[in-house]
């Protein structure tokens, strides 16, 4: 089950970029995603169907307005590669209306709350802070911002949104990044309180395993996607 | 593969990341040299004290050992550096674009030891740092820091350190007097760092601006207030005071942090470029998503096939005659996509079936534009262009019809129906030339005749006679030499022509006179010939090349005929060149084109003796006008006439 919702998400993330979606929206878009299926029966709707709706809804959330006829090729590029682009015939747009359909359902599904807190801004500005702390020559040469980014994209495929706070999931990623690299934060053990715990009070070591652990775990099942 | 960032890791986890980034990634040809070489400095001194902290995170450890060994080609690799470079800071304190925090440190309640030595090790020249003069002396002063301006934000107020800023590094302010009399204790400076002992924990501050990197020299050193002491600063202050502020509330309540744009202010700001968004997803790298697959390109290319399909149908529209729906069609294809090369063919064939031609053109050359192989499209463009030629030769605008038969010919070589229509044109433009030649040569002749009084003429022609007579005591004896003598310098003169100008104009001003003056004889004949003679032997205009090439041969057949008409004129022509002569001498030279021509002539044809009394022979051509004003006394000039026309021939009479 979790195996599928992933293909999902990894085809709503290869959707996002090629759509030009940035981040912020990509990651409403997963999120209603993850959340839809929560609420619902996996096998009662199409997931693809499902993922194309909450692509556009969330780029209508996020005020990155994409058109529909863009996601439908996008998506129907992802099933027919070779293929030339649908003819916009009567099936076309009877797939257009689908999706709006399907837009409102899902709206109501969510209760209309499909406005989310990510982890992207809480990340950046902890970023921001960390390299104030750091020696600018080590922050130079070791790329943690944008390990730490994309580690934040790649959760996406998984439902990590849904289970944790945005706050503590954007640690767990500058975590997993400074680790990646050896980076040592200075001072660390001299202080009162780790960085850490300065980001966000509630968070704790275990809860960032947690997260961790997880985070790696959406990385191995997509090696075993065909 | 970056070596160092390698290393770093390897430090930092030890021998069992070693083992496992060798069997992940055994095929990597980058890794293999790098994992020789790299196991050596973990190996050297085995750190005792690390590793026993490390014993505690070994577990979930392994779990980040493997995915970092999994990932680390991508990890590692030089590429994976933030391309964009991170904007210098440019220190936008302000407020509103994102959440300006106070120092981590300071939440981290580092030690203040630590926090000193950290400064030391991580401040670097050209940094800004801002503090208050605690003491001035004569050789400059000192000033305890309380925060940095730029680089590294940090927490240094309560740490007591203390900068000198030398007399030498202070500028005046006053052209006389100490400069340092300008501070006193207590100011809040701002000055760069020229000079640093980390192991003596001692700064050499300058206000002068040169101590700053060039991103930063824009900055203002000196004096400043309170109001001026960056964001970050303030903030600690506030913090101080409060110490129980989290730094999620103090970020919370920042009105930076919910500007709707601090994300991509920060992403600019950290160096993430999002146009190009890093993952470590296999399926998501870069490099494998092509081109064809973006939406931008599947919308144009299904906008082109939709658009196609539209044209297709007003193209069916059109056979059936039903031009308006047709029209419809087209325009709908083209506001799906603009650049649809059959759309712009069809609707151009449209205009120009309806008779819009210019607006067809102008579809047919945006179309081959597109599309430079459509063979349709440049037949219709060819055929169009001739038929508006065509058009504008009738409306009489013969050099514009002449373009667009050009460009007819430049765009199909083998389009006979241009050819043929840029010849035609041609002829019927030298007919007209020479029309309006003659129109010109009438006008200046009644422009002649009006400025001649009678009595000036009165005058003229009493000198003629007197001139004339004798001449003609001369040209009796030698009329027939002259003639000769003509026929001969002619011939030599056209063989050598080839090439000269000057023989080019005077055979033109030749033909001219030679139809001027059979044009005004009152034989039909003659008037026929003349016509023919222009057709062929005018110069064509100057644009088109063959005009000189020609010239030779008509010259030749103008000779032969000239020859025959001394025999042919008339007591009237005769009459008329003479007065003609003497007449146009006194005119002002103001008639445009053909001045010029009396001028060159005028210059070129020295006087040969025969006919030295009429001395301005070459200017005789033009101005047949004024034969009309010939009086009786003419008439007895008749054979004077004669040397007169064969002088006209003459080279040297011009």
């Amino acid at each position: 089950m979790r195996h599928f919702l992933l293909v999902e998400g990894t085809n709503e993330k290869w959707d996002g970029v090629k759509l030009g979606m940035r981040s912020i929206p990509i990651a409403t878009a997963c999120t209603i995603y993850h959340k839809f299926f929560c609420e619902t029966n996996l096998d009662a709707y199409d997931p693809y169907l499902i993922a194309m709706s909450s692509i556009y809804l969330a780029g209508k959330v996020e005020e990155q307005h994409l058109r529909t006829r863009d996601i439908i090729n996008v998506s129907n590029r992802y099933f027919n590669p070779s293929g030339e682009p649908l003819e916009l015939d009567s099936r076309f747009w009877e797939l257009r209306d689908s999706i709006v359909q399907c837009e409102l359902l899902m709206l109501r599904v969510l209760r209309f709350q499909v406005s989310f807190q990510h982890p992207h801004k809480y990340l950046l500005h902890y970023l921001v802070s960390l390299k104030n702390w750091l020696n600018r020559h080590s922050w130079q040469r070791t790329p943690v911002a944008v390990t730490a980014w994309a580690l934040l994209r790649d959760s996406y495929h998984g439902g990590l949104c849904l289970r944790f706070q945005a706050q503590h999931i954007a640690v767990a990623v500058l975590y997993l990044a400074l680790q990646v690299y050896g980076v040592e934060v200075p001072a660390e053990v001299e202080a009162e309180k780790p960085w850490w715990q300065v980001f966000s009070d509630d968070l704790t070591k275990p809860i960032i395993d947690n997260i961790v652990s997880d985070l790696i775990q959406i990385y191995t099942m997509d090696t075993e996607i065909p | 593969m970056d070596r160092d960032l390698l290393r770093q890791s390897l430090n930092c986890h030890g021998s069992s990341l070693l083992s496992l980034l060798r069997s992940e990634q055994q095929d990597n040809p980058h890794f293999r040299s790098l994992l020789g070489s790299a196991a050596e400095p973990t190996r050297g001194p085995p750190p005792q004290q690390p590793l026993q902290g490390r014993k505690e995170k070994r577990v979930d450890n392994i779990e980040i050992q493997k995915f970092i060994s999994k990932k680390a080609d991508l990890l590692f690799a030089l590429s994976w550096k933030s391309d964009a470079p991170a904007t210098s800071e440019i220190n936008e304190d302000s407020e509103d674009h994102y959440a300006v925090m106070p120092p981590l440190e300071q939440f981290m309640e580092i030690p203040s030891m630590d926090r000193r030595e950290l400064f030391f090790r991580d401040i670097e020249r050209g940094d800004i740092v801002i503090g208050r003069i605690s003491s001035i002396r004569e050789f400059g002063f000192f000033m305890v820091l309380i925060c940095l301006g730029s680089g590294i934000m940090r927490d240094i107020a309560h740490l007591e350190i203390t900068a000198l800023c030398p007399l030498r590094d202070v500028p005046s302010h006053s052209n006389h007097g100490d400069p340092l009399s300008y501070y006193q204790t207590g100011d809040i400076i701002r000055a760069g760092i020229k000079d640093i002992d980390r192991y003596h924990e001692k700064l050499a501050v300058s206000l002068y601006s040169s101590s700053l990197p060039p991103h930063l020299s824009g900055i203002k050193l000196g004096v400043i207030s309170s109001e001026e002491l960056p964001l970050y600063y303030r903030r600690s202050v506030e913090l101080n005071s409060n110490s129980l502020e989290s730094y999620e509330n103090i970020m919370q309540s920042s009105l930076g942090f919910v500007n709707p744009g601090v994300v991509e202010f920060l992403l600019e700001k950290l160096g993430i470029d999002e146009s190009n968004p890093p993952s470590l997803m296999r399926g998501l790298q870069s490099k494998n998503f092509s081109e064809d697959d973006f939406a931008s390109a599947l919308r144009k290319k299904q906008s082109a096939s939709w658009a196609l399909k539209c044209v297709k149908i007003g193209v069916d529209y059109f056979k059936v005659g039903r031009h308006v729906d047709a029209m419809n069609e087209y325009n709908k294809a083209l506001e799906i996509d603009k650049q649809n090369v059959e759309a712009l063919v069809a609707r151009g064939a449209l205009y120009a079936t309806k008779g819009s031609l210019n607006k067809a053109i102008e579809d047919f050359e945006l179309a081959l534009e597109n599309c430079p192989t459509h063979r349709n499209a440049r037949k219709y463009l060819c055929q169009t262009l001739v038929e508006r030629g065509g058009q504008l030769e009738e409306e009489e605008k013969f050099l514009n019809a002449e373009s667009y038969y050009k460009k007819a010919l430049t765009l199909d070589e083998t389009f006979k129906d241009a050819e043929d229509a840029l010849q035609k044109l041609h002829k019927y433009m030298q007919k007209s030339l020479e029309l309006r030649e003659k129109q010109a040569e009438k006008e200046e002749k009644q422009k002649t005749k009006k400025i001649e009084t009678s009595a000036e003429k009165l005058r003229k022609l009493l000198k003629e006679e007197k001139r004339l007579k004798k001449k003609r005591r001369k040209s009796t004896s030698s009329s027939s030499s002259v003639s000769s003598a003509d026929e001969s310098v002619s011939s030599s003169s056209s063989s050598s022509s080839s090439g000269h100008k000057r023989h080019k104009k005077h055979k033109r001003n030749r033909s001219e006179s030679s139809r001027s003056s059979r044009r005004h004889s009152s034989r039909a004949s003659s008037s026929q010939i003349d016509q023919n003679r222009k057709d062929e032997c005018y110069p064509v205009p100057a644009n088109t090349s063959a005009s000189f090439l020609n010239h030779k041969q008509e010259v030749e057949k103008l000779l032969g005929k000239q020859d025959r008409l001394q025999y042919e004129k008339t007591q009237i022509k005769e009459k008329d060149r003479c007065p003609l002569s003497s007449s146009s001498l006194e005119i002002p030279d103001d008639f445009g084109v053909y001045s010029y021509l009396f001028k060159k002539l005028t210059i070129k044809q020295p006087q040969a003796g025969p006919s030295g009394g009429i001395p301005e022979e070459g200017i005789v051509i033009i101005d047949d006008s004024s034969i009309h004003i010939t009086d009786p006394e003419d008439l007895q000039v008749g054979q004077d006439m004669e040397v007169e026309d064969s002088g006209i021939d003459d080279p040297d009479h011009g």
